[in-house]
């Protein structure tokens, strides 16, 4: 064998070496929905997560223990293994959908549609594999785009299961697994640590950073959850205490990973309450501001950073001004009954990249639709977040340098003209290139979108326009998981396949999967030109 | 007093001179014998050669009995560790000269004082501190503050415009009504002159003045000066004294610095906000006439290069710059920048000596002012002075001196003849630096 192949087997090697690492905590991930199901006495369903827990859990420790890796994961592999990892997170995460669908006999899947539906159950969906992918992606990468048509008709432990794969998504695996695995090197940590996340570096270790997220993130999830416990006791006394705290603790969930899965069939609407959607707005805002934000306030006590902190000023602020220019297009084109309600809610849930649905988005009008695409869907909240999109940073980076560059024509060429930007002072070679990067990465996402858009417009079902296509395209690209109804288990595969991807590069933010593909392609070997 | 001085430098040098001439007991510590032999054969004062961190050295100086320590090598830390080692040793008073402003900016975390340094100083915080202070007032060539600001000697250049030119000093008393300035000396062509009623005032003289707060606008008006503010301000260089001019002046300027160092640029364009940072070399016509320099009020030369500092001094004078500055390294030079023909020259070492003797010393010499050869004095006058006997006329001084004013009761006062001094009063003496002791036993 020649060095060169040799070589690449070495990189294959090393890489399904730290995907085993990442399925033995999806393996023991799936214990929590099984004790879930087992409260509920969905017998079949804990069955279910118990037989896709030990394949999970066998198939990680064989790749885990037994290929020999002398190979310390490089620059160019980290981003290699958040790509593959995420994928194979993914498809391994859909298990436990396809086996519960075949082994759940169908009179006691039709026990959990809700007294008084006449539906049949949801599961049935699942048999279909390429559905139980579609959902989990949806699910580990905060989309929340969803397979299940009725929600409730497949039973507490998938509930369960779907927004705890939001919550575990949201904050990253690769981050959980530094947290809590000790394999790698620092220097190896530190390159899978930026590979998925923002790259900002709390503490002075990785592990103790990624400790440090972890904390915040379920801190903030266990605020979440007693406040909407308490909220929804206030405002619906009448609602069973059991169900308000399952409700409560699945959306805390999904609210905070910015996912969007709900436990009711139409979402937050099926309350039927206006406060109740109002109680919902803080929980997508505090999902939608960063980790390190909250890590200077909270760590630090710095109080002026939710003034100072661009990016939570600008989460704020376009969430006041967002809702209120989409009021005001609702209210114009008179479609919705209640505009301030459903502008407002919607625009927050879209900014944020939740995605809980009130409003038949399919029948607003156009310019709606594009501006809530433009606006919220496309540009998306903080980076450092669990949102998806673009992130607000790069827009507030690239309109900054705009301002920047048309300042510089004032200035002597000779002037070392330096830019105030989120808090730090960036010479002229350096917002030259972080504007690169943003621009690039904005050019990337926007093709996506676009092309995506237009094979949506191709598969399609009929009565939809371009501007569905364009909605539902940016939706699944930015994590948003709002639809205009075009995603639905009768959709086409090459459709649904389209999103899977998507949504995964979404999740990632696109690059790791082009290193993913040229690896595969190419090697790791470095082109000299 | 005991005073230790540790290093023998400019800064030591100079505070070695200062001190030397109010007769206290000095020694200076330097490891570089030269500097040291400079120090006995000119001034005359015990060297000690050696480490000043040295606990034998500085036993052998016997520490414990000094009074003052001051710590004024180039290197911070080792004034640092003089400083605190010193003063275990039981110095009174200790003063280390510094260079990262870190210290001074954050006292709080890490306070020195109770390491047991009594003193920071910084040359290049120092140096902002007189830029921005000339600045202020920039017609003058020199001010100095005296007696809580109730006093100013001010410092001009008789140029065309001036009322005065070619008239004797009686003859203009009518532009003084109120007695609320005096002239104290007048620097022409090299020489000092201590002024009586008959001497001539010629055009390019530089007149001293002591004026009462309410006599400052008066002398600008006897020397036909239209006051000027400055708001725009270019700097040249951005070494650390530049960087902290700039630093400290950005609030109250507009500011523009050249510095050719492109590394040192993007550091200065990264730490001062609100400072127009420009890459080029400040000795290129051309690049500072891409910068308008003209246009500016006031320039500032604070390169290393004291030679380019002087040389671009006098191009920005000639394209109308008002006010020019240039920090120049060599002391000596002083003595001709009134022929040099740039407004003020600065020096950081100098600054740095001049604070600490301002400031740690009560009473007696006030400053020296370079290019003249006379000094202002500060006197209380003693219970059995003999000046109180008399009114300031008839009291045989020597000729090359004046009283010129007197703080009774915490009010300024121009003395004229005819003055009578009392025990406690406060006066400020204007004499040649030859008569210094003579005058000294009038008052005490």
């Amino acid at each position: 064998m020649d060095l060169l192949s040799n070589k690449r087997i070495n990189t294959f090697q090393m890489l399904l070496k730290q995907i085993g690492g990442l399925q033995i905590l999806l393996g023991f991930m799936l214990w929590v929905p099984l004790i879930v199901s087992l409260l509920y006495r969905e017998f079949y369903s804990a069955l279910g997560f118990s037989i896709s827990s030990l394949i999970i859990l066998g198939t990680g420790y064989y790749l885990h223990k037994n290929i020999q890796s002398v190979v310390e994961p490089l620059n160019r592999h980290a981003l290699a293994i958040a790509a593959l990892g995420w994928l194979s997170i993914a498809l391994m995460g859909a298990i436990p959908f396809v086996i519960i669908a075949y082994i759940t006999p169908a009179d006691v899947a039709q026990q959990f549609v809700p007294a008084g539906a006449d539906y049949p159950s949801s599961l049935m969906y699942f048999k279909n594999p390429l559905h139980a992918c579609f959902e989990s992606m949806s699910a580990y990468t905060t989309t929340g785009l969803t397979m299940s048509v009725h929600e409730p008709s497949i039973g507490k432990g998938l509930l369960f299961y779907r927004s705890l794969a939001q919550l575990f998504g949201g904050a990253g695996f690769i981050v959980l697994s530094l947290a809590f695995l000790t394999q790698s090197s620092s220097k190896a940590a530190a390159l899978l640590y930026g590979s998925e996340s923002s790259g900002e570096r709390l503490q002075p270790t990785i592990k103790e950073t990624a400790r440090s997220i972890w904390k915040i993130y379920l801190g903030l999830t266990l605020f979440s959850t007693i406040y909407l416990i308490v909220g929804t006791s206030v405002i619906l006394p009448d609602y069973p205490l059991v169900d308000t705290i399952f409700d409560s603790i699945n959306h805390a969930m999904t609210a905070q990973s910015t996912g969007g899965f709900s436990t009711l069939d139409d979402s937050i609407a099926g309350y039927h309450s206006r406060q109740m959607e109002i109680l919902y707005l803080l929980p997508m805002i505090l999902g939608a501001l960063s980790i390190p934000f909250y890590f200077r306030v909270i760590y630090e006590k710095q109080w002026s950073q939710f003034w100072k902190n661009t990016q939570t000023r600008g989460v704020i602020l376009a969430c006041i001004f967002g809702s209120f220019i989409l009021t005001l297009l609702l209210w114009e084109s008179g479609i919705v009954s209640d505009p301030i309600r459903e502008g407002v809610f919607q625009y927050v849930s879209a900014l944020t990249t939740t995605g809980w649905q009130t409003s038949n988005i399919g029948s607003w009008d156009s310019s709606s639709i594009v501006f809530i695409v433009m606006g919220a869907m496309i540009i998306g909240g903080a980076a450092g977040a669990t949102v998806g999109g673009i992130k607000i940073i790069r827009i507030q980076l690239i309109l900054k340098g705009l301002f920047w560059h048309v300042n510089s024509y004032f200035l002597s060429p000779n002037s070392i003209q330096v830019t105030n930007f989120n808090q730090k002072r960036l010479l002229p070679e350096q917002i030259n290139k972080e504007l690169a990067s943003a621009a690039t990465f904005t050019f990337v996402y926007l093709l996506m979108v676009f092309i995506s858009a237009l094979i949506t417009a191709q598969f399609m079902g009929e009565g939809y326009t371009m501007a569905d296509a364009l909605f539902e395209s940016a939706s699944a690209q930015g994590t948003v998981g709002l639809s205009s109804g075009i995603t639905d288990p009768g959709m086409s595969p090459v459709l649904e396949i389209t999103y899977i991807i998507q949504m995964w590069a979404g999740r990632l933010e696109i690059i790791p999967l082009l290193v993913l593909f040229r690896t595969i392609l190419k090697g790791s070997k470095p082109v000299i030109n | 007093m005991r005073i230790i001085i540790a290093g023998a430098g400019e800064v030591g040098y100079y505070l070695a001179r200062l001190f030397d001439q109010e007769l206290h007991e000095i020694i200076v510590i330097d490891n570089n014998p030269e500097r040291l032999k400079r120090v006995e054969d000119n001034l005359g004062i015990v060297t000690i050669l050696g480490d000043s961190t040295s606990y034998k050295i500085l036993k052998e100086v016997k520490v414990e009995t000094a009074d003052m320590l001051i710590a004024v090598t180039e290197w911070e830390a080792v004034n640092i560790v003089t400083a605190i080692t010193s003063k275990k040793l039981g110095a009174k008073y200790t003063i280390a000269r510094i260079s990262n402003m870190e210290y001074l900016l954050d006292k709080k975390t890490l306070d020195l004082h109770n390491l047991g340094i009594d003193e920071l100083i910084s040359p290049e915080s120092l140096t902002a501190r007189v830029v921005k202070h000339i600045l202020k007032e920039p017609l003058l060539t020199e001010s100095l503050k005296l007696y809580d600001d109730k006093l100013i000697m001010m410092g001009l250049h008789i140029e065309d415009q001036a009322p005065v030119i070619n008239k004797t000093i009686a003859e203009t008393t009518s532009l003084n009504p109120e007695n609320c300035f005096i002239i104290v000396a007048i620097h022409r062509k090299g020489e000092t002159i201590i002024p009586k009623g008959q001497t001539q005032i010629k055009k390019g003289d530089y007149l001293y003045f002591i004026a009462t707060n309410a006599g400052k606008d008066k002398v600008l008006k006897y020397c036909g000066k239209v006051s000027i503010t400055i708001k725009k301000l270019l700097i040249l260089g951005g070494s650390r004294t530049g960087a902290r001019v700039a630093g400290r002046l950005c609030q109250y300027y507009d500011i523009k610095l050249i510095e050719k160092d492109i590394n040192k640029c993007k550091e200065l364009a990264l730490n001062l906000p609100k400072v127009q940072i420009v890459h080029g070399d400040g000795t290129n016509v051309k690049l500072l006439e891409d910068e308008e320099f003209g246009t500016y009020d006031a320039f500032v030369a604070v390169t290393e290069n004291s030679e380019t500092n002087i040389f671009t001094c006098l191009m920005a004078k000639e394209t109308g710059v008002k006010k020019t500055i240039a920090m120049v390294e060599n002391i000596g030079l002083f003595n001709h920048s009134l022929s040099i023909g740039i407004d003020t020259l600065i020096n950081k070492k100098l600054a740095a000596a001049n604070f600490i003797f301002k400031n740690i010393h009560n009473g007696g010499i006030y400053s020296f002012l370079y290019g003249l050869d006379a000094e202002i004095l500060e006197f209380e006058v003693g219970e059995k002075s003999r000046v109180t006997q008399k009114i300031i006329k008839d009291i045989d001084f020597s000729a090359l001196t004046i009283i010129t004013s007197v703080v009774r009761n915490g009010n300024a006062y121009i003395a004229l003849g005819n003055f009578q001094l009392q025990s406690k009063d406060k006066v400020v003496v204007f004499t040649l630096s030859k008569d210094i002791r003579k005058v000294e036993a009038f008052f005490n």
